[in-house]
């Protein structure tokens, strides 16, 4: 670690006092800065960072590529001026711009939250082409094409002149700012970007998706259509035309150039937005601007060079859409001809070379010049929780088989476990264990049979179901969430955030001193333990542990066998697939052996040893057996 | 036959011949899906600079099919510089930046465009008569029959090309497992270029066939990315065939709806059939049922 | 880390004091859309503008009060955009050295951002924008005071012509085609007024709109013949009316086609090619070199741009002699102070020969019970023209007088 200066705060702190400076410095600016023009583009950044840290709800936190957030922000500014228009009062019309928003966009968000990736950018895009048609068309309504005056109403008997207006529209955007950053804070939020980081696991440790998508969604539009009414009373006219795609691309651009998942990177980006039309009407400023992106750009690739190595494209690609910038500020008489151009050159360098976005980068940068006093963590108290005794199996499957087209992975299979037992499961690689994991835990629909947590019969296919039986998994190819750390990891799994508890969970598994290191920063075998931190978090009944020891190095090994047994001492049955022999051998009551989707044999460790049967599977008829001194041996082929 | 019968008859034959145009762009997307999982968001500005490029080559005194050759060619290479320079980073990176840089890259192409060929619409010139022939009542005219011939034409080159060359069965093989591929011997980066490149080259070429009905302008493929989308997305990333009659519906219904509804409602069928499709078989959307692994 | 020292380089150096005048200049700012669908119009607005300004500059500059000051121009880009318009009002009525402006092509931009101009009082000359709310706005608000003009033949008298023309062939029943923007909407209004004005002598058979963008106007067009439309009556602009001219003719449907002035725009004449011909528009201005007054005009147009035809001569003329118009207030006023210059445009004197007219006293003192009062256009002097062989040419050739006199009032 770099020295830097130590200002003795915590990050939190300076950040609050960061964000202080600012809004003090934005609220003054208008009394030394006195134009209306000045006060106009002002007016608009902060209308347009209320719009931006709505969209970064879905396109930072959630992940999704959303195309609608302009169609919105016009729904809003509609939904306002209809309601100024029949004489509703100032905040009343604001909150008709924020319903107009919200209601179409639950209606868009209810068929689109199960999609992903291109579908949920296609699905909004859509929805965006169809909501100015709509406008437009509807002609009795909004006046169609020909658009709508409207004049700000008075504010509680008050009038708003420019200035008092603006100085509006910035307590509105530090309370949105506010209230964004508590609620990507709270579990919500960090159930959200636990969500984008790996779904699967949301899903099984029942976090949940569905709900925590719906809430980063209605936020983002509720803002889009605060801040359209925000618009509308700013310019006092509408017309459908502005709110299409063009909009779209230069607000999405907007929040991946200042820096997604920070209220930070929406400001910067509706600042940049607000800003780059008058950079270009001044030549020099541009030429000043574009010589000092061409430097930033040149450091990364010329390193390289200087390394003997050849510049990655991370790093050659922004210097090349830099130098493109640089030659039309030389060559190109009227730069405004050029507008789009030289904002996609900007975009493109900013978005292959700085994934984090401006504000990203100045972060890392901040944090390299100086150091914060850490976040106290909270101390220890509370631990494993064990479940209510019961009579029922913790887990029983009645006759489960399940195929993939011709191919039957899991055939026929019926086990039961008894409380707080562990129960081992082997077989060679493909035999069907994974899947009756995936089975178990409702990743899977059965073909056929039934599967009952503590008597409770799992719906078809539902990770969540399983979930709330009791039943928890780690994950055989890891699905850490590599945006939160290792606290938040457990506390986001808690049915109720308890992070003495959550810190106690951590201590179980060894993790306490990188409580505070994010998912991305833990090693790989960190991040097994973790992930039966994780799970202990839901307070299962039944824990499934799907190879927890691959690509463990001998002493974690140990470590692992003893966090084992201690779980089961709690009464927490297991299950564990495990190619280790030492580990199924030490802690295992039982083991059950699969072959072929089958099960071929359910014992005792010894028996199955002794099992010829498990013997023929494993090593095709020879007749030595492992033994279990050789802690190396792993039984797949 | 009745005229107001023979007035629908017209406007979804007309529909349905330029609906032919929607199934090409939207082939260009089944052809990147497939071997990459990622289709170019600015592939209408591709369609718009295929068009631009064989009209500066016409006007240089080219005869018409070289010009459209030259067009196709440059189309190619455009497809592939998306791929390189957009697309490639972020899937290996498994993030949805693509869906971002190649809508930047179109944003460039149209700012480009309308500083070099500038911002009017502009005739472009084609062999045939601009005249139009009389079918049972109903006119349809050369350059709209040449779009449909030339669409049809050239998925069905690209399907054979696919199906009986050694480089399209290789392509085939990526596309089904990139890493099974790679341990045959064939390289999956060098396949999913090609993908790219035949990508851009039939973006191109629906430029250069759609541009004498429609004139060249830089916004003339606005609308045209996300009709394909909606053509894609309904007929499955399997099936050219499924695009062609995915591809006359839409056009036709799109006729229809504007022609029973008012023309400001044009493009709804497009738009509501995108998001019906979304919304019930997402699943079946983009390739079969896809497993969740773990 | 530097990328950020920039941008407060950049936010900083943008907010010094941009008030310092120049001692010997006039700022007058020309605006309008450069970029998008609309920037025919809006650069030859702003080109015929630099011409006259690079005109009278070469001469020394306009006398004020005793001293030739030179002119200096202003441009920006609203894109057609209304908020992009109105931030650039506001941009540019705070800049304190500002004169006067000329501009907008787009009506919505005009409804949108003259009010930053009116509160600050800055002249403005809207030209070649149309549309009747930009002026309608003032009157309906009873504004006691105006510092906006209009230099554009305004769809008031468009399309008034256009449905005395359609009477003039003869025509009963007629279909009005428009675009879906706030010009074609408008547009639109201002036929069914004028038709009804007409008494039952016309008859609106069919209303057809249409997508900016769109180029298949077949569906419309169909309707129109079944509902037994003699003529189109048509606003939109360009590449769309081509589309329409295409349209009939594919059709087999020919019946005039009768428009705004937008049918004289290149990117009509262009794209329909001889299926525009005989369209029928409107027109203050025709780029006719057998046009003695309009002749020194084209010939220095066409030398300083270098082009063969100029994109939409309308604008670019209409820009000129707004510039011209202007200067002139500027010297009868002798201050570059915009209420002065305001007042000489309400009482110009002198007589501006420009490419259009020898104009005297174009405009009188703003009332808003009649908002003709800033119009410097009436419908004496506009004439219909006609598209024949990729030109537009007199659609009535008696009308030659009106174009070499040029309006007296």
């Amino acid at each position: 670690m770099s020295g830097g200066i130590n200002l003795g705060i915590k990050e939190k702190t300076a950040e609050h006092l960061a964000r202080l400076a600012l809004f003090c410095f934005l609220a003054f600016l208008p009394m030394i800065w006195q134009s209306q023009y000045a006060l106009g583009l002002l007016t608009l950044m902060a209308v347009y960072g209320i719009l931006l840290i709505g969209l970064d709800a879905t396109v930072g936190y959630l992940g999704q590529v959303n195309l609608a957030q302009a169609a919105l922000f016009g729904l809003g500014a509609y939904g306002t001026a209809l309601a100024i228009q029949s004489g509703l009062p100032f905040s009343l019309a604001l909150l008709a711009g924020v319903m107009a928003a919200l209601l179409p966009g639950a209606a868009l968000a209810l068929p689109s939250l199960r999609l992903d990736g291109p579908q949920f950018a296609l699905s909004t895009l859509s929805f965006a082409s169809l909501a100015v048609i709509v406008l437009n068309e509807s002609e009795s309504i909004t006046n169609g094409a020909l658009g709508i005056s409207v004049p700000r109403p008075l504010f509680f008997s008050m009038e708003l002149d420019a200035r008092r207006f603006y100085w509006f529209c910035l307590i509105v955007l530090s309370a949105v700012w506010w209230a964004s950053g508590l609620l990507f804070k709270s579990r919500i939020g960090l159930a959200i970007e636990a969500l984008r980081d790996s779904p699967t696991a949301t899903d099984a440790l029942g976090i949940g998706s569905l709900k925590h998508k719906a809430v980063a969604f209605a936020w983002g539009s509720s803002l889009a259509g605060f801040a359209g009414g925000l618009h509308v009373m700013n310019f006092g006219y509408l017309q459908p035309s502005a709110f299409g795609y063009d909009l779209m691309v230069i607000l999405l651009l907007g929040v991946v150039f200042g820096g997604r998942r920070n209220q930070w990177g929406a400001f910067t980006g509706a600042a940049a937005v607000t800003m780059l039309p008058n950079l270009l009407s001044n030549r020099m400023m541009f030429s000043v601007f574009v010589t000092l992106g061409c430097l930033v750009a040149f450091t990364a690739p010329l390193k390289a060079l200087l390394a003997r190595r050849r510049p990655a494209f991370s790093e050659s690609a922004p210097a090349a859409g830099m130098a493109l910038c640089f030659a039309l500020a030389l060559f190109v008489p009227n730069l405004e001809l050029w507008r789009k151009g030289i904002f996609a050159l900007f975009l493109f360098s900013a978005v292959v070379g700085l994934p984090e976005g401006i504000t990203g980068a100045l972060v890392s940068e901040i944090r390299n010049l100086l150091r914060f006093s850490p976040e106290p963590l909270p101390a220890a108290t509370g631990g494993i929780s064990e479940p209510a005794p019961s009579d029922t199996a913790p887990l029983r499957t009645r006759n489960i088989s399940k195929s993939f087209g011709g191919v039957i992975a899991v055939r026929d299979i019926s086990i039961a476990t008894e409380q707080g037992e562990i129960l081992g499961l082997i077989g060679p690689n493909g035999s069907g264990k994974t899947t009756l994991i995936n089975l178990v835990t409702g990743l899977y629909a059965p073909d056929e049979g039934s599967v009952e947590i503590s008597g409770r019969r799992i719906r078809q296919g539902s990770l969540m179901a399983a979930s709330a039986a009791g039943a928890s998994r780690t994950f055989q190819n890891l699905q850490p969430f590599s945006s939160l750390t290792a606290l938040e990891s457990i506390t986001v799994c808690q049915r109720k955030i308890d992070k003495p508890a959550a810190m106690a969970l951590l201590q179980i598994v060894g993790l306490e001193s990188k409580a505070r290191l994010r998912c991305s920063e833990l090693s790989f075998g960190d991040l097994r333990f973790l992930e039966i931190g994780r799970a202990l978090a839901t307070q299962p009944s039944l824990l499934l542990l799907d190879e927890p020891a691959a690509g463990m190095a001998k002493p974690d090994i140990a470590r692992l066998i003893e966090l084992i047994s201690s779980i089961r001492d709690y009464g927490i049955t297991i299950l564990i697939i495990e190619h280790h022999q030492d580990v199924i051998t030490e802690v295992c009551n039982r083991v059950a052996v699969m072959n072929g989707g089958r099960l071929i044999a359910l014992g005792t460790p010894e028996e199955i040893r002794r099992d010829p049967l498990v013997v023929e599977a494993y090593l095709g008829g020879e007749e030595t057996v492992p033994s279990s001194g050789d802690n190396h041996a792993i039984l797949s082929c | 036959m009745n005229p107001e019968l023979l007035a629908y008859a017209q406007m979804a034959v007309s529909g349905g011949l330029m609906g032919m145009a929607y199934a090409l762009v939207a082939y260009g997307f089944q052809l990147t899906f497939a071997a990459g999982k990622a289709v170019n968001f600015g592939q209408g500005e591709l369609v718009m600079l295929g068009a631009f490029i064989g009209l500066t080559l016409t006007g240089t005194g080219l005869p018409y099919w070289a010009s459209i050759s030259g067009a196709v060619a440059a189309g190619a290479a455009l497809g592939w510089f998306v791929e390189k320079s957009a697309v490639r980073l972020a899937l290996k990176q498994h993030n949805e930046g693509w869906i971002l840089l190649t809508i930047i890259l179109g944003l460039f192409a149209v700012s480009a465009a309308e500083n070099i060929w500038g911002r009017e619409d502009l005739p472009y010139p084609a062999p045939w008569d601009d005249g139009s022939i009389d079918i049972f009542g109903i006119s349809v005219t050369w350059p709209e029959l040449a779009v449909a011939g030339g669409a049809l034409g050239v998925m069905l080159l690209v399907e054979i090309a696919k199906r009986y060359t050694m480089t399209g069965i290789a392509v085939q093989a990526v596309s089904a497992d990139p890493d099974a591929a790679e341990l045959c011997g064939i390289r999956s980066d060098a396949a999913t270029s090609l993908s790219w490149a035949v990508s851009g080259a039939a973006a191109a070429f629906a430029g250069t066939i759609i541009a004498p009905v429609t004139t060249v302008g830089p916004t003339m493929a606005a609308a045209l990315t996300l009709k394909a989308f909606s053509v894609a997305v309904v007929a499955g990333l399997d099936s050219a065939i499924g695009l062609v009659l995915t591809g006359i519906f839409l056009g036709s219904a799109e006729n229809l709806a504007g022609f029973m509804l008012g023309s400001g409602w044009r493009e709804t069928p497009g738009l509501v059939l995108l998001m019906l499709a979304l919304a019930l078989r997402p699943q079946g959307i983009f390739g079969k049922t896809i497993i969740r692994k773990v | 880390m530097k990328a950020f020292r920039s941008i407060l380089a950049f936010l900083v150096a943008l907010s010094l004091p941009s008030d310092v005048r120049a001692a010997d200049v006039v700022k007058i700012a020309v605006t309008g859309p450069f970029s998008g669908g609309s920037a025919p119009m809006g650069i030859s607005m702003r080109d015929g503008a630099k011409l006259a300004v690079s005109q009278i500059n070469r001469r020394g500059g306009i006398l004020v009060g005793g001293k030739k000051m030179q002119i200096e121009v202003i441009e920006r880009d609203d894109e057609g955009k209304n908020d992009r318009g109105a931030l650039i009002a506001q941009e540019i009525s705070s800049m304190n050295d500002v004169s006067a402006v000329i501009g907008t092509v787009n009506t919505g931009v005009a409804v949108m951002g003259d009010k930053y101009y009116v509160q600050k009082g800055i002249v403005k000359i809207i030209t070649p924008a149309a549309g009747s709310a930009s002026m309608t706005q003032w009157s309906r608000a009873g504004a006691a005071d105006l510092p906006i003009f209009r230099f554009a033949a305004h769809d008031g008298i468009q399309s008034r012509m256009v449905v005395e023309q359609a009477v003039k062939l003869g025509i009963r029943k007629v279909a009005i085609f428009h675009d879906d923007t706030n010009y074609g909407v408008s547009g639109r209004d201002d036929l069914l007024f004028q038709v009804r004005n007409q008494a039952g002598r016309l008859s609106v058979v069919d209303i057809e709109k249409f997508a900016v963008g769109n180029k298949d106007m077949t569906g419309q067009l169909i309707k129109a013949r079944m509902a037994g439309a003699q003529a189109i009556l048509i606003w939109g602009i360009g590449p769309e009316l081509a589309a329409v001219a295409s349209g009939k003719k594919k059709l087999g449907y020919n019946v005039p086609l009768i428009g705004g002035w937008t049918l004289s725009m290149s990117n009509f004449i262009d794209t329909a090619g001889p299926a525009g011909n005989g369209a029928l528009m409107p027109q203050t201005f025709i780029e006719d070199l057998s046009v003695a007054r309009a002749k020194p005009f084209i010939m220095a147009y066409r030398q300083a741009y270098r082009v063969a035809r100029i994109p939409s001569p309308v604008s670019a003329a209409q820009g000129y002699d707004a510039t011209l118009l202007l200067a002139e207030a500027i010297h009868e006023a002798g201050s570059t102070q915009p209420s002065k210059i305001k007042a000489a445009l309400e009482n110009l004197t002198g007589v501006v020969k420009g490419a259009i007219a020898d104009w005297k006293k174009p405009w009188s003192k703003w009332s808003p019970a009649n908002e003709e009062s800033h119009e410097a256009f009436r419908r004496a002097f506009t004439v219909m023209g006609k598209v024949q062989n990729g030109r537009v040419v007199l659609a009535d050739p008696a009308d030659r007088a009106v174009l070499e006199r040029g309006p007296g009032k």
